[in-house]
């Protein structure tokens, strides 16, 4: 019988969030024998914290939502049955790990088992190759940019390496600012050699001598990970390419919290000390970058891809669909099951990766938002859509950085809107008017709509700004920040409609909108809700005065009998009236 | 250096290598709009004003920045682009708050330049005052005496106190120098025009058209001229001898006038039309509305009595005892003081409450004063005589519900029926206008015009006859309008309507204090308005003397430092007023949350008003990248951005001797306080 | 300069390294002071308009002093319709603080961030960097009492 050969804890930001650093603690207090290592993010983040116990057989045995008390651990070493954790059939069909293939499953901090598990060895590959034939190789690939707007790796890196004589710059945008988006973080976390050997490739076929990570501040772990590995690179003089006399710099710069600064212009001039403000393209980056330096600036996503590109192009492409090759990490939240990472071949349709993979109930969901709160958001009628660069924009979204939120039919699409449109209008720059204050006044009449004001002219006066804006920004951001409003306008009209002509709410989500009732054939007078409302609103009879209640949803939360909802406003009970 | 050759709305443009698609337009005579550039800083691609389309792909680029390529085609004068142009506008103007022209400007019928010429008369030159008075205001003696001061209702002073006693700057620049001063008259250019009607709106349309050349002949049907001024306007409020003064000057500018020339018997509109290349019709308004009660015949018209007194010159009058004047308006006030000073008891009937009266509140303070009395709520009914007397039957009255216009109408009180006895009874409740033969009437009989006072075939006409009954400056600025529209006729001009473009923090009433921006620091004066000198109240009961002589100098220069000066010191040279007016984009186009910022008064000669900033950015780069002084930074970012001095410390004092941001800056954001 | 922050010397002299700057005295002193802006702008030869004008358009900057726990409540996608807006409202309620404010004894300040990236355990928030996620009331409170014995 195969024994145990190490035992490997989750701990990355997800599992550290869920308890792994608890779990760490006591499977290292047992001075056991074999080593008990910290590794990464497999991407399940909804199991953990997760462990992996490894087999000397070269298996390993999975356990899920794991504690740091006595029973759990000692059953884990005993390799009991309870919370074994398997990934479903359905699931590993669709599932292609090409760039996670080692996340969550090697120690980040340890150079050696990365190149154990093939690490260096595409860098190795490139020196051979020389930098002309990587580029090739890169374009040949079709690998399009992860972060975004998915242009040509391939082709940036070749604008950047036809440049001569001059000093070139490398950034790895590792500002991943949309919220419901964690793939870089999780990557940077769990497999920051592989993100760096992508750097290292594209330094040297580009010829640039001097890298940038600028990453969010609020990544502090990444950071730690990315300037261990930083430093064994160096150390190992991984730096110093074959024919340079000087070795690449390498810098990781933190971000100060501006999701702009995720635009290339505007990151360059935060790196260069200044307000981060795009400015007007031409000239592009890699004719005029940082310092006015050529740059080239990649996501972190598609620098992890590059090694897995160069080790076997025909198999990247093989991957995925024409002009969308590989495969793209996603990031799933909101109302599903499995919230965490898949890495998927490019293709799949949003019904796979709602329903297949993040276990989503059918019926229970109406929309997708995708690329953050500057995407778009895509009706469950729409799921045989193939989430690829091309399908989702021809439906008014965008792939974006691949983040997914799933929204489930109790979500009021307007207010959902609001609060995209609230964050990415909080986060402009505050340079281009139509953005500054386009912004601000779509923002204004969506509150102004969900606090039950709205007039049905709002709708065209959000539709025809809109369009403006989008037409009148210079950045990425304003161009697509009113996305959310006019792309729920495509879809979920009516609920727009309701707002403004019926006063009614749909999802009676909008606290103006609605009432909360307590449906009396369920209430079993436990009084719960009644010690747990915050403001005294629920009487003795329990019933709830709407005049008194914020619509905080305790009641809703606390009652074990699910008899507590929202309701249309005006039928719930009110004291005042 | 190599060219490119592009289009801009189908004409062929040449930019040199590294131009700008709107460097190389405005070499070719194309303008486009722009507001954070000024060719002389970096770019900053911020505004958007400047955006063209690119017809190849659709796309909007900013004019500013883009540079064009070989064979490129876009627009610049489309709807679509101008729609866009509008809503940059549009949207830079919902954060910018300020006052283009000041509120008394606004509010005065005839947009006289009141702060230009309360600031000089401030400054003791009220030579220089009358000039800028005349520009809108040919009758200054008049109105200086009659207006109901439009301008002072709106005045900013009214936060804090009383407003300023604008009128009265008129009044003295014109009794001091309206004799001496004599416009800069053009040779005749041989063009006429006949004026019928020699009133306010007539004199002023024949002032303006003289000033441009034409020879003006006004036709008057009584003996002396001045409309209304003459023959309702009593002689205790205007003085004829200060009309006949004031008329005096259109004599000495070759404006003819024939008196006793009446329309339908000694010519018709169409007549003058033969003769003459372009007729001005104002003929005023001067049938009196009827009562509808039976025995009103007995009942003398407001308008006539007047009328018939100021022919008596105001001699010799008789006493008309026990008097109801009937009515609520200026002309009832104006019959009830003139009654009270021939010796009469003089008793004012009005059907609602004092507050509904549409009389000027002063001449109802001043009648009240004089020995008036009123009857509110009052309705006549019916008018009798007996014995000599007359009986004037009426009804009490109560508010009911507001009606169309927003007054409460009056409804009668069941049972509450009285009678006043008296001598004579006066109704003044109203007067209509006769239209004259020749043009035609609206509805309400008033002369029809078109939007620009046209009646056709190059006649025009303006005052009381096209309005109704309203007050002498209106008919002034009427008569203006109507002159500069004929003259844009006959002289084949298409005359665009004016656009009255104008930013405001607001009316007076939605202020505070703290709200008020002191420009001249703590020299405006804070002191009480002027009051005036009245004559005695046995003089104002007994004589038809002037109320009050005219203020002097000294107190009227010290009245001037109270003024507040609202008016934006970059008025005459704002891009953004300049560019709004153009696209004609109105200043609520859009409307929402201003951004929290304050102006700041602390430098001794520059204002900063971030509420007018547009955050441009000029101000910032000038200073770093052209005087390399960095002390201006953009702060914040997103809607609250604001260019703001570190820690909000203010300008330094040696920024006096630069003021390069204050020229470049294209609003009134940054500015010199002193206005020239 | 002023000598308390003399660390700035082993930072160059390049501009490029101001954002460094600042978070460097942010992380000594929890915030950036009038001082910290003339220091880094004195290090640099930069205007202290300039600097503050880098600092104030960057989130993660304070400028007044935050309190002994500082509360970061997520409001990113996934934790906003998961109910980051009721946990505020809860917080504030508990802690008689809204967003960007401090406790008067001290102890507590509260700000709303961009997401955490811990999407998956949604609701979130940090309290000085230790991330709690799947809030509900009850455990908010929990957490936040625990807070509370350690300052007793």
């Amino acid at each position: 019988m195969a024994e145990i050969k190490r035992i490997k804890i989750g701990a990355a930001s997800c599992g550290l969030a869920a308890g792994a650093g608890e779990v760490v603690t006591a499977f290292r207090a047992l001075d056991l024998s074999y080593p008990v290592v910290e590794t990464g993010c497999i991407g399940h983040c909804y199991a953990e914290p997760i462990v992996e116990v490894e087999l000397t057989d070269g298996s390993s045995i999975f356990y899920s939502h794991v504690k740091g008390d006595e029973k759990n651990v000692n059953d884990i070493l005993a390799l009991g049955e309870e919370n074994r954790f398997t990934v479903s059939a359905e699931r590993q069909k669709l599932e292609k790990l090409m760039v996670t293939r080692l996340a969550g499953r090697i120690d980040p901090k340890d150079m050696e088992e990365y190149k154990a598990n093939g690490g260096f060895s595409s860098l190795a590959k490139a020196f051979e190759m020389g930098s002309e034939a990587v580029i090739e190789n890169m374009k040949k690939s079709g690998l399009r940019g992860r972060g975004g707007a998915g242009f040509s790796t391939g082709m940036k890196w070749g604008f950047l390496a036809a440049k001569k004589d001059t000093e070139k710059i490398m950034i790895c945008n590792a500002d991943e600012g949309d919220p419901g988006a964690f793939m870089d973080r999780s990557l940077m976390e769990s497999v920051p050699f592989q993100v760096l050997e992508g750097m290292l490739i594209g330094a040297f076929a580009t010829g640039a001598s001097r890298l940038f990570i600028y990453c969010r501040a609020e990544y502090p772990l990444a950071i730690k990970h990315l300037k261990i590995a930083i430093d064994k690179i160096c150390e190992a003089k991984l730096n110093l390419f074959p024919g340079r006399d000087k070795a690449l710099e390498i810098v990781i710069k933190e971000g100060a919290g501006a999701f702009v600064c995720g635009e290339e212009t505007a990151m360059i001039a935060s790196l260069e000390g200044r307000r981060g403000q795009p400015r007007f393209r031409p000239p592009f980056p890699t004719d005029r970058g940082w310092n006015s330096f050529p740059t080239s600036i990649n996501n972190v996503e598609t620098f992890a891809n590059v090694p897995v590109v160069l080790a076997d192009v025909d198999a990247f492409t093989a991957l995925g669909t024409p002009g969308n090759t590989g495969t793209k990490i996603f990031a799933l939240a909101g109302d599903l099951k499995y919230p965490g990472l898949v890495e998927v071949p490019m293709g799949v349709t949003l019904a796979d990766i709602v329903y297949t993979i993040g276990g989503a109930e059918k019926g229970a969901v109406k929309a997708v938002q995708t690329g953050g709160p500057s995407g778009g958001c895509i009706p469950a009628e729409e799921f045989g859509a193939r989430v690829d660069y091309d399908s989702l924009k021809a439906l008014g979204a965008i792939v974006g950085s691949g983040g997914l939120i799933i929204i489930g039919n109790d979500r009021c699409m307007v207010e959902t809107a609001r609060y995209f449109l609230d964050f990415t209008h909080r986060e402009s720059c505050g340079k281009c008017t139509f953005c500054r204050v386009g912004t601000m006044r779509m923002y204004e009449t969506m509150e102004r709509i969900v606090a039950g004001k709205g007039v049905p002219e709002d709708i065209d006066f959000l539709e025809d700004l809109g369009q403006k804006i989008r037409k009148g920004s210079l950045c990425a951001l304003g161009q697509t920040a009113p996305n959310p409003v006019l792309s729920t306008l495509r879809y979920f009209r009516h609920e727009y409609e309701a707002h403004v002509v019926d006063k009614y709410c749909p999802a009676k989500v909008c606290p103006a909108l609605s009432d909360v009732a307590v449906e009396e054939t369920k209430c079993i007078k436990c009084n719960l809700c009644r010690k747990g409302c915050p403001v005294g609103a629920i009487s003795s009879d329990i019933k709830v005065d709407n005049s008194k209640c914020t619509r905080c949803n305790s009641c809703i939360e606390i009652c074990p009998k699910k008899a507590i909802s929202r309701v249309k406003k005006g039928t719930g009970f009110d004291s005042s009236k | 250096m190599a060219e490119i050759k592009f289009k801009i709305d189908g004409k062929e443009v040449i930019a040199r290598d590294g131009e700008t698609i709107r460097s190389a337009a405005i070499k070719a005579n194309i303008d486009i709009p722009a507001l954070c550039t000024n060719g002389i800083v970096s770019k900053t691609t911020s505004c958007f004003v400047c955006v063209v389309k690119d017809v190849k792909t659709g796309r909007f680029l900013p004019s500013c920045s883009a540079c064009p390529s070989e064979g490129q085609e876009v627009e610049s004068d489309t709807a679509e682009v101008r729609d866009m142009r509008r809503t940059a506008l549009g949207l830079l103007l919902s954060e910018h708050t300020g006052d283009c022209e000041a509120p008394c400007m606004v509010a005065c019928p005839a947009h006289a330049r009141v702060e230009e010429y309360v600031r000089l008369g401030r400054q003791g030159n009220f030579e220089e005052a009358l000039k800028v008075i005349k520009e809108q205001i040919p009758l200054p003696m008049s109105i200086g005496r009659v207006c109901p001061r439009f301008c002072e209702k709106d005045c900013r002073k009214n936060v804090t106190g009383k407003a300023v006693s604008i009128n009265d700057f008129k009044r003295l620049a014109a009794d001091l120098y309206y004799d001496k001063y004599m416009e800069e008259l053009p040779a005749l250019n041989g063009k006429t025009i006949a004026v019928v009607g020699a009133g306010p709106a007539g004199l002023s349309a024949a002032y303006y058209l003289r000033l441009k050349g034409y020879a003006v002949t006004i036709f008057e049907q009584n003996s002396e001229p001045g409309g209304f001024l003459r023959y309702g306007i009593p002689q205790f409020r205007l003085p004829k001898e200060i009309l006949k003064r004031e008329i005096a000057h259109f004599l000495k500018m070759g404006i003819v006038i024939k008196c006793n020339q009446k329309a339908g018997k000694d010519f018709t509109v169409d007549s003058l039309k033969s003769m003459f290349d372009g007729v001005i019709v104002a003929v005023g308004c001067w049938t009196p509305s009827s009562m509808r009660i039976e025995g009103e015949e007995l009942a003398l018209q407001g308008i006539k009595y007047l009328e018939d007194i100021a022919a008596k010159n105001w001699e010799n009058l008789e006493n008309p005892g026990r008097t109801v004047v009937v009515g609520g308006g200026n002309t009832a006030m104006d019959c009830a003081r003139t009654a009270l000073r021939c010796g009469g008891k003089v008793t004012i009937v009005y059907r609602r409450t004092e507050k509904e009266m549409p009389a000027e509140k002063l001449e109802v303070e001043e009648a009240r004063e004089e020995g008036v009395d009123f009857l509110f709520l009052t309705a006549p009914l019916r008018l009798r005589e007996e014995n000599g007397k007359k009986f004037l039957a009426c009804q009490k009255m109560e508010l009911g519900a507001p009606d169309a216009s927003g007054r409460r109408s009056p409804v009668p009180v069941e049972g509450s029926d009285f009678e006043i006895e008296a001598d004579t009874v006066i109704a003044a409740i109203g007067q209509k206008t006769k239209a004259p033969e020749g043009v035609e009437a609206d509805k309400r009989g008033n002369v029809a015009v078109s939007k620009d006072l046209s009646c056709g075939n190059m006649i025009y006409a303006a005052g009381d006859c096209v309005t109704g009954p309203a007050t002498v400056v209106e008919a002034v600025a009427a008569g203006h309008k109507a002159a500069d529209s004929l003259m844009a006729a006959l002289e084949g001009r298409k005359e665009e309507e004016k656009f009255f473009f104008n930013v405001s923090r607001g009316h007076w009433r939605s202020l505070s204090r703290e709200d008020l921006v002191l420009l001249r620091g703590d020299k405006v004066s804070d002191e009480e308005r002027v009051a005036p000198e009245y004559i005695s109240m046995e003089e104002r009961r007994t004589s038809f003397k002037e109320l009050f002589p005219t203020i002097p100098a000294e107190k009227i220069m010290k009245e001037g430092e109270r003024c507040i000066e609202c008016s934006c010191t970059g008025k005459g040279d704002c891009k953004l007023k300049k560019y709004s007016e153009q696209y004609k984009v109105a200043p609520d186009m859009f409307s929402g949350e201003k951004s929290i910022c304050t102006v700041d008064t602390r430098h001794p000669v520059i204002v900063h008003d971030h509420k007018k900033c547009i955050r441009c950015g000029i101000c910032v780069k000038t200073c770093s990248e052209v005087i390399n002084k960095h002390i201006l930074s953009a702060m914040k970012r997103g809607f609250s951005t604001v260019v703001q001095t570190a820690f909000d410390e203010g300008l330094p004092s040696y920024c006096a001797d630069c003021g390069a941001c204050v020229k470049e800056c294209p609003t009134g954001a940054l500015d010199w306080k002193i206005k020239k | 300069m002023d000598k308390s922050f003399s660390y700035l010397e082993e930072l160059g002299s390049s501009r490029n390294e101001l954002i460094k700057a600042l978070q460097m005295i942010q992380n000594r002193e929890g915030y950036v002071s009038d001082d910290g802006i003339r220091a880094a702008a004195e290090h640099f030869s930069l205007s202290a308009a300039d600097v503050e004008g880098v600092l104030t358009f960057y989130a993660q900057f304070k400028r007044n002093k935050p309190g002994k726990y500082e509360i970061n409540i997520c409001d990113g996608t996934a934790c906003h319709i998961k109910g980051a807006p009721l946990i505020q409202e809860w917080i504030s309620a508990e802690l008689g603080i809204k967003d960007g404010e401090t406790t008067s004894d001290g102890v507590f300040s509260l700000c709303v961030v961009a997401c955490l990236g811990c999407c998956s355990l949604a609701p979130v928030m940090a309290v000085n960097g230790k991330v709690y996620g799947q809030l509900d009331r009850k455990k908010l409170i929990k957490i936040l009492n625990e807070y509370r014995k350690k300052e007793a």
